[in-house]
């Protein structure tokens, strides 16, 4: 008997110890504040330098950041997190899964702490890019701030374009060119059908993929610059099969098809490198990768080319929000408080190649000399007057940017009419807006 | 006397204690297990008939409307239909090709144990790892498959990214990494046959193939039935496989239940719908089963 109480007792604690939730602090007498992010490893050492610079400046706070892989894990963990009362006090969020997050009533509302005594003035707040307050929330509220931004920009080999005789200085400044440069770049020099060398890649992936999502994204841009719109304002039905999208979709298929990139799966950064592919859509979180990785020839960053009704690019970037479980909610919002700050933001952008979040940072005279040493990350800061925000869909975002996908993929990939895929995409997504109406 | 029933009351009372002893150390085993599948079992069957996001924390009752939007779905037929192209496509090639091997192997060859183990290695390589590998091989310009078609002059497709070849080079792969399994279960059952079978054959004048096929296949074939329904089961549920190598595209060709099932539960957090998908597979699978068990058991 003695034996089975001891057995009991030992599988008890260990049940006990396992079980156990250890208690968060810094054992200095600083407040811990957990951070999760989805930074890849290129940032870290930056993100490290912004946590250490807080640090020093708060010195009553630790800030504990946590990498999680992003996409469908991130949110994953995110749920199992609030469910199990193990949720951070600051995580970074992607637009589209705050509506779950907000029916859950897992985060803050950012205006509870935007009209508290450590709040933001009107002018602190009109100060970041509307579009990016935009992207961070959800039915008119603002639940998350914008860390940095990021968009995309035309990638092009300098030397590539002289060897055909196109001039570096002048990038393709439409549509039409961009399409013509891209023909012309496009190299097939023994004559077997093969093409040794792209003129431009367009990212194309399944959309039922972890990249799916990506495809959209990168797609928005040429549907915005064609006057186009992802979904009406009221958000009871979708614009995107409009003309505009399918002047936009017609432009990858064409695309796609003269250049046979359905027999090119290689990664476009690797075929860059090795100078096979001439020009790529790409963003700012490169530009650390590419100053040690593209030495060996001459290359450049170029603005979107113009559709035909405008010039668009689109914004990104990575939101935080700070979660209900937390336990120091003041602290987290200092934390995030002090990072939109212009010196701050122009420490960070510089520091990482993200983009600030707002207009005042131009005025920061270190960050006015890093542009004039930085062209190319110029392009994309310049850029920002004119980047646009995905308007945040409230219902069923996940499944409707996974329908433009599955249009995107039958136009290229299936090489069907654009409109009757984007027409077809568009009828389930307005199914879906009906039925979240109801 | 007195000893024996000594002995008797001493190990009737030890085996009461047994009982309890036996009971506590499966203790961690038996609570993992409730937990994490005898659990999930029941509570999947009962958010079948619920919507639920896994963020809150009440599920509404919806009756049967997930399985009939399930039934109206015309993504989900589709799918079905992949998954029986899979099915139809992996199942009687793995068990052609790793019968053939076994039975190669069962023979007087020459490094036999090595090449029994480079047979079996796939199945113990991550399906991540060797996705990528097959990633590799099969990459239109510098893939392994395509140059070795080039050899005889046959310009291969872009394996992964056409919508015909997709699922072809899908099969091919899957075939490739759980044949291992196979070929071990059917060498045991080879190595079950008597030798005097053989013999007998032998002396009536009995070639090779009329020993294979008179002799060979029949007494295998309650290694082929459970190898068979294995499978079956197997295919229908692949996924890792699919998830890494083609993500279900292109255009959709390659994708199967359980992708499906994973994008509603893990992706859009419809647990009530994806949980229907779970019943039906589940029902479909007990179904063919028991009409292989029917048909087939006679046989065997």
């Amino acid at each position: 008997m003695k034996k089975l109480v001891l057995c009991a007792l030992l599988l008890g604690l260990l049940l006990q110890t396992s079980c156990g939730k250890k208690e968060e602090a810094a054992g200095d007498g600083r407040t811990v504040v957990t951070f999760w992010h989805s930074f890849v490893s290129s940032t870290v050492p930056a993100l490290n330098e912004l946590i250490a610079k807080f640090e020093k400046e708060n010195p009553a706070i630790q800030i504990r950041a946590q990498y999680i892989p992003t996409g469908d894990a991130l949110i994953q963990k995110l749920i199992t997190s609030v469910q199990s009362k193990t949720a951070p006090d600051i995580s970074w969020v992607h637009s589209d899964y705050l509506q779950d997050l907000v029916e859950a009533d897992a985060i803050y509302k950012m205006d509870d702490f935007i009209a508290g005594p450590d709040g933001l003035s009107e002018a602190e707040l009109a100060d970041i890019y509307p579009a990016l307050i935009q992207y961070a929330s959800w039915r008119g509220t603002l639940y998350s701030m914008p860390m940095e931004a990021t968009n995309l920009a035309l990638l092009y080999n300098r030397d590539l374009f002289r060897k055909v005789g196109l001039d570096p200085d002048r990038p393709p400044q439409d549509w039409h060119e961009l399409h013509e440069y891209a023909k012309k770049l496009t190299v097939d020099a023994d004559g077997d059908g093969i093409f040794e060398q792209v003129g431009f890649s367009l990212p194309v992936f399944p959309a039922t993929g972890p990249l799916g999502g990506w495809m959209v994204w990168q797609w928005l841009p040429f549907l915005w610059q064609a006057g186009g719109e992802l979904i009406n304002e009221e958000q009871t039905s979708v614009l995107y099969n409009s003309e505009a999208g399918v002047a936009a979709l017609r432009l990858w298929q064409e695309i796609y098809r003269d250049l046979k990139l359905s027999s090119y799966t290689t990664d476009y950064d690797v075929a860059f490198a090795s100078q096979r592919q001439a020009m790529a859509l790409d963003g700012p979180w490169n530009l650390p990768r590419y100053a040690t990785l593209l030495k060996h020839f001459d290359w450049g960053f170029a603005p979107l080319p113009q559709g035909p009704a405008k010039k668009a690019t689109i914004i990104g970037g990575e939101y935080l929000t700070i979660f209900k479980q937390s336990k120091h909610p003041a602290e987290a919002w200092k934390f995030i408080k002090w990072i939109i700050q212009p010196e701050n933001q122009a420490f960070w952008a510089i520091k990482s190649s993200y983009l600030p979040i707002n207009h005042s940072v131009l005025q920061v005279p270190e960050f006015q000399s890093y542009l004039a040493a930085h062209p190319a990350f110029k392009v994309f800061v310049d850029e920002l007057e004119y980047s646009l925000a995905s308007r945040p869909i409230d219902f069923h975002g996940l499944e409707i940017t996974r329908h433009v996908a599955e249009a995107l993929e039958k136009a290229t990939v299936g090489d069907q009419d654009p409109a009757a895929a984007l027409n077809e995409s568009a009828q389930k997504s307005n199914a879906l807006l009906q039925s979240a109406a109801k | 006397m007195t000893v024996t029933r000594r002995t008797k009351t001493a190990s009737n009372r030890l085996q009461g204690r047994d009982g309890l002893h036996a009971l506590l150390f499966l203790s961690p085993t038996l609570v993992i297990f409730t937990t994490f599948v005898i659990f999930p079992v029941f509570f999947s069957f009962y958010l079948s008939f619920h919507q639920w996001n896994m963020f809150s924390s009440q599920t509404s009752f919806v009756g049967l409307a997930n399985y009939s939007r399930m039934l109206r779905d015309p993504e989900f037929w589709t799918v079905v239909k992949n998954t029986l192209v899979y099915t139809l496509g992996t199942v009687p090639l793995n068990m052609a090709i790793s019968l053939l091997v076994a039975f190669m192997l069962n023979q007087k060859v020459f490094g036999k144990k090595f090449l029994r183990t480079a047979f079996f290695a796939p199945v113990i390589i991550s399906p991540v790892a060797a996705a990528v590998i097959w990633r590799w091989m099969y990459d239109p310009n510098f893939g392994l498959v395509n140059y070795m078609l080039s050899f005889a002059g046959i310009r291969g497709p872009n394996w992964l990214n056409e919508s015909h070849s997709a699922m072809f080079a899908l099969i091919l792969m899957a075939v490739w990494k759980t044949m291992g399994t196979n070929m071990v279960l059917f060498s045991a059952g080879l190595q079950g046959i008597p030798e005097t079978y053989y013999e007998a054959a032998e002396i009536d004048g009995a070639g090779a193939w009329t020993k294979f096929w008179r002799i060979t296949v029949p007494l295998l074939s309650p290694t082929t039935f459970f190898i068979m329904v294995m499978s079956l089961i197997s295919s229908f549920q692949a996924f890792d496989v699919v998830y890494v190598l083609t993500s279900g595209g292109p255009l959709g060709s390659t994708k199967v239940l359980v992708f499906y099932l994973y994008e509603h539960a893990f992706k859009f957090f419809e647990m009530g719908y994806a949980s229907a998908i779970a019943y039906f597979l589940f029902i479909t699978l007990i179904i063919l089963t028991l009409l292989q068990i029917k048909f087939m058991k006679s046989r065997v």
